[in-house]
């Protein structure tokens, strides 16, 4: 099993929505990608897993004063990213199964993907009003639909994801597992913030 | 799949004197359960078995042959039967692809050798087949006790001794069956066949399916997409253990059953959790119409209503308050203490001549598309027989938990509503007729 880095896995992806993004190889051309971006950023080292519990994700960062240390952590590219702020994150992914090929899941994500295990299965490519009744499936469905004066998710860009994420099951024999975890919401628009695709070699 | 279920002609390999031997029970099973076609006892050694001339090797084909020899001399039998031209072969022997890598070797060679002829192959490591046939059953099985009663309840496993629990089921509930297919280690014929013949099969209404791992998921769900007749599925082996470690949180929250939950989905199936559960669905949708989700829950048992109750909610199905019609009625024939929300407790104090017309108005209400009846202890004919008729005269699907009342029990059973163990399953068994 071979896990891909955070940017290799989005690449894969191909055109899903995202936070505005750069892997960079250099201080200075993180520096310059920052003032670019005009606000807050996070600053993530690149290729390690679990980064957050080995302190490889830095929010709101001044880059200067990270990118050796996190370059140093990982594999000496520091991935930096607009900062996003949202109302919800999901956890979208895929994985390969035995019997029935390609799946995509769609659930509840970020600490509540591991405690409250409310997600939903899709045999992929799915079919049409398939996503919309996993949804209602989910314990977390009022969420999805606008909880409290919030925004309704945009169901065309999560099936945009999900479709993503089947495609490359579909496409590549290669890759078993995909986490797309979190798919943040920001006024209801879905954003792909964090991504790794496991393949078999 | 026609030469397995419905033969004109079989043959028994490995047919012996020995009465110890499952070859034996084979022939006796074949020959005493009522199988109208030409049978050949095919074994090398026996002049006559169970007064059937046995020949050394089929000198003419039949639709099918049944292989119940040790291993080791069950790809003779395969090949002799391919040779002869048998349209199929069922290999109830053990010690396959069960085994290891070096069963499964051989249990490939003999599927490769059956499809070169044009033979299908059943099995092996499998328990056979049991089909009705004209007025009796094909008994191409070991299983020596037969259903009790034609009907339409067929059944698919990849486990022989599930099969055992199947029959032993069926007559406990009174429940009809068509067909009965041990699809062992699938080496030619799966699941997936077996479903696309029984969906086009007259004599079967609704099909059971015990799974341990599909052989091609796909081509299940295809299959079961296809099929017009209501499928229930229960599934072995969704724990943790043997699940390959997960690198992902999502392949990890998969497990092994996230996918299979998915195929349901897609494929319109009746996951059943448990036995019981798949039994239940079975039963209920062998009885019942398919209908909405709406539920009136009709008691005279406060405390097992409110049971079903919350297992209808928790399953999906919806409980509308009644119209105010029903109200209406219901106050008028029962106590003031009676509670006409939902459910409808018309209590034990309704006098006997009550119960017909206040049940009629609550299965005529159009906020309900079926009912779950509760009786507990409340043995009053009129319960049951108002029941038994306003089920008659709208159609609507009823289940129901009743205990200690044979009056009102042997009116729900002639009117063919299911009876379920408690007032959870009563619910379950409604959810499974319930359409999404």
């Amino acid at each position: 099993m071979r896990s891909l880095t955070e940017w290799e896995s989005k690449a894969l992806l191909g055109d899903v929505p995202r936070p505005r993004e750069a892997l960079t190889r250099s201080r200075a051309e993180a520096v310059a990608f920052a003032s670019s971006v005009g606000g807050p950023v996070v600053a993530k080292a690149s290729g390690i897993v679990h980064k957050t519990e080995h302190r490889g994700v830095r929010v709101g960062a001044d880059v200067t004063a990270v990118w050796d240390q996190l370059a140093a952590l990982g594999d000496g590219t520091v991935l930096v990213a607009e900062l996003l702020h949202g109302e919800l994150e999901l956890i979208a992914g895929g994985v390969r199964d035995p019997q029935f090929g390609p799946i995509v899941s769609i659930g509840l994500g970020g600490v509540a993907a591991e405690v409250l295990q409310d997600v939903a299965f899709l045999l992929a490519p799915t079919a049409p009003g398939e996503l919309d009744s996993a949804i209602a499936r989910l314990r977390s469905a009022p969420l999805f639909d606008g909880h409290r004066g919030r925004p309704p998710v945009d169901r065309g860009q999560l099936q945009r994801i999900l479709d993503a994420i089947g495609g490359l099951l579909a496409g590549d024999p290669d890759v078993v597992e995909v986490d797309v975890n979190p798919v943040l919401v920001a006024g209801g628009r879905p954003f792909v913030v964090d991504a790794l695709v496991v393949r078999s070699r | 799949m026609e030469a397995i279920f419905a033969p004109r002609s079989v043959a028994v390999y490995g047919a012996s004197r020995d009465e110890r031997k499952l070859g034996h029970v084979l022939l006796r099973n074949v020959t005493t359960g009522g199988f109208g076609g030409r049978v050949v006892a095919v074994n090398p050694g026996a002049g006559e078995v169970l007064g059937l001339p046995a020949v050394p090797t089929l000198d003419e084909p039949v639709d099918l042959a049944l292989v119940s020899v040790p291993a080791a001399a069950a790809r003779a039998a395969v090949a002799d039967a391919a040779r002869a031209g048998c349209r199929a072969a069922i290999v109830l022997a053990s010690g396959f692809g069960e085994t290891g890598e070096a069963g499964q070797a051989v249990e490939q060679r003999l599927a490769a050798l059956a499809g070169e002829a044009g033979m299908r192959l059943v099995g092996p490591n499998c328990m056979g087949v049991v089909s009705r046939h004209g007025d009796g059953w094909l008994n191409g099985s070991y299983f020596w006790r037969l259903p009790e009663r034609p009907g339409g309840v067929s059944l698919v496993s990849q486990s022989g001794a599930f099969g055992g629990m199947f029959f032993a089921e069926a007559r406990r509930r009174g429940l009809g069956v068509a067909r009965f297919l041990s699809v062992g280690n699938c080496a030619d014929v799966t699941e997936s066949d077996a479903l696309e013949w029984l969906a086009g099969d007259s004599a079967t209404a609704v099909v059971g399916l015990f799974v341990e791992a599909f052989k091609d998921g796909r081509r299940f769900v295809a299959a079961a997409e296809r099929c017009e007749k209501p499928v229930v599925v229960l599934k072995a082996g969704k724990g943790r253990a043997g699940a390959r470690a997960a690198v992902s949180h999502t392949g990890s929250l998969a497990g092994r059953h996230g996918a299979a939950r998915a195929a349901f989905a897609r494929a319109g199936v009746v996951e059943a959790d448990t036995a019981d559960d798949f039994f239940d669905a079975l039963q209920a949708l062998a009885a019942l119409p398919r209908a909405g989700r709406c539920v009136a829950v009709l008691t005279v048992s406060g405390g097992p209503a409110v049971l079903a109750a919350d297992a209808a909610e928790r399953l999906g199905l919806r409980l509308p308050p009644p119209g105010p019609a029903t109200v209406r009625l219901v106050r008028e024939l029962a106590p003031p203490f009676a509670a006409a929300g939902n459910p409808i407790d018309l209590t034990p104090q309704c006098p006997p001549e009550g119960f017909p017309p206040a049940i009629a108005a609550v299965f005529d209400d159009p906020a309900f598309d079926g009912v779950l009846v509760v009786n507990c202890g409340l043995d009053v004919p009129e319960f049951g027989r108002g029941v038994a008729a306003a089920a008659r005269r709208t159609g609507k699907p009823v289940a129901a938990f009743v205990l200690d009342v044979p009056a009102v029990e042997a009116e729900l059973a002639a009117a063919g509503i299911p009876v379920l163990g408690s007032p959870e399953r009563a619910a379950a068994a409604y959810a499974a007729v319930a359409t999404r």
